[in-house]
């Protein structure tokens, strides 16, 4: 078992694929996770189960990796408080999850826009243009640029956990590149297929910041730090004040735009 | 049911216990880096606020706690008060925003006791936030009688 703490969880998956079902069942994702190299001892310190919660993971563990025999399961970590019903975020990792808000509201359009998407049209290839301009603009120049440039930068940067963010980060940029020559070749299904690809990815990436990477930030950061971040993020509010208002603006158009539609077409 | 029904920050209580070694080394560095401390002596225009972490701690906490020093105030600059017993606490929620605006402190920790009133701080540096354009993180600490930490969060202000 010990051997296997220190290995990459994708590994361990691979060889026993039961474990990604065990840990599925704890609310840890490792499944369809991008990168997969955490290994599994990190797991355990990044998620925070409660003492008793891990223990019964671990137990269901070593009887798959090494059924029938005594198994010396590692020292639980008993040092710290255990996971609350709610998450209580420090003042930027909330800054974070309320923008994340905006973004998936933006994803819940998405089925709306390519179900009804007609690029002959002007007006629904202007459509796709100001989507990706709240894409790139929003969720990417504003907020990514937040985290990669002044949260990330905080932690090293060799740490599993952020090359997988980074790499969501990636794949949805191609997703969106994706949707820009699919416009350019007037392409509908190409658009909608990296639209639908571009949302997939985002609301996995968001639940995994929301629920796993922000809270363990907040239980490795120092009160400096989270000062000295909350004050870097409140110069990039104050440059982006006026161009966020407008993505704000933009997403709320939308949403009377395609839902009331949507609930003329159900009467 | 305790027959106790006067105000829990008064009620008499007495923790016996032996006499515990002094730890390693006996002295204990003091963390302090300022004078004065208390709230109302204090000058929010003071250097040692400029930017800093400041910890707003009710009397009683460093006496209950016996890491105080090292744990909480280390790094900090400090100001001290009583929410219960202290006079002209309007005065407090202004120079707290004045810290918080003119100061520009990074952060504001209030460390409070158990006791019902202590929570009375909380709300003077919540009011002082809400009334300062220039908004910092802030954060509080419950202290039990005995010096464990009880909870520990991030408030909204």
């Amino acid at each position: 078992m010990e051997k296997h703490m220190k290995t990459p969880i994708k590994e361990v998956i691979g060889r026993f694929p039961q474990v990604g079902a065990i840990l599925e069942d704890f609310g840890i994702g490792c499944v369809p996770c991008s990168v997969g190299t955490c290994l599994f001892s990190d797991i355990l310190e990044i998620h925070n189960l409660a003492p008793g919660d891990e223990e019964v993971l671990m137990a269901r563990i070593a009887g798959v990796v090494a059924p029938g025999r005594t198994v010396r399961h590692p020292e639980m970590r008993n040092s710290r408080p255990s996971r609350s019903a709610g998450i209580a975020y420090s003042p930027p990792m909330k800054r974070l999850v309320d923008e994340h808000a905006l973004i998936k509201r933006f994803i819940a359009l998405v089925p709306e826009i390519a179900g009804r998407l007609d690029l002959e049209s002007e007006g629904d290839r202007e459509l796709i243009s100001r989507g990706v301009d709240f894409i790139r603009g929003y969720a990417d120049r504003y907020h990514h640029a937040k985290e990669e440039d002044i949260l990330f930068a905080c932690f090293d940067p060799e740490l599993d956990i952020l090359k997988a963010m980074h790499e969501d980060h990636r794949r949805g940029r191609a997703r969106v590149k994706g949707i820009l020559d699919a416009l350019e070749r007037r392409d509908g299904e190409g658009v909608s297929e990296n639209l639908h690809g571009y949302a997939g990815i985002l609301t996995e990436h968001i639940k995994k910041e929301d629920e796993i990477l922000y809270p363990w930030m907040d239980r490795n950061l120092s009160t400096r730090k989270v000062g000295e971040i909350f004050s870097a993020f409140r110069e990039v509010d104050e440059r982006f004040r006026e161009a966020r208002e407008g993505y704000e603006a933009f997403v709320e158009k939308l949403e009377e735009q395609f839902f009331a539609r949507s609930a003329e077409v159900s009467r | 049911m305790s027959g106790f029904s006067g105000c829990p920050g008064s009620r008499m209580v007495e923790f016996k216990k032996e006499d515990l070694p002094a730890g390693e080394g006996a002295k204990v560095p003091s963390q302090l880096r300022q004078w004065p401390v208390q709230l109302h002596l204090v000058s929010p225009a003071a250097p040692y606020f400029q930017g800093a972490d400041v910890l707003l701690t009710a009397d009683c906490v460093p006496f209950a706690m016996g890491s105080f020093h090292n744990d909480f105030l280390k790094g900090k600059a400090l100001a001290i008060a009583c929410p219960k017993l202290d006079a002209g606490q309007e005065a407090y929620v202004e120079k707290i925003r004045v810290l918080c605006e003119e100061s520009k402190i990074n952060t504001l920790t209030v460390m409070i006791m158990q006791v019902p009133c202590c929570r009375g701080l909380l709300a003077t540096a919540v009011q002082a936030m809400q009334g300062s354009e220039r908004k910092v993180p802030l954060r509080y600490v419950v202290v039990s009688l005995q010096g464990e930490i009880l909870q520990e969060e991030w408030v909204e202000a």
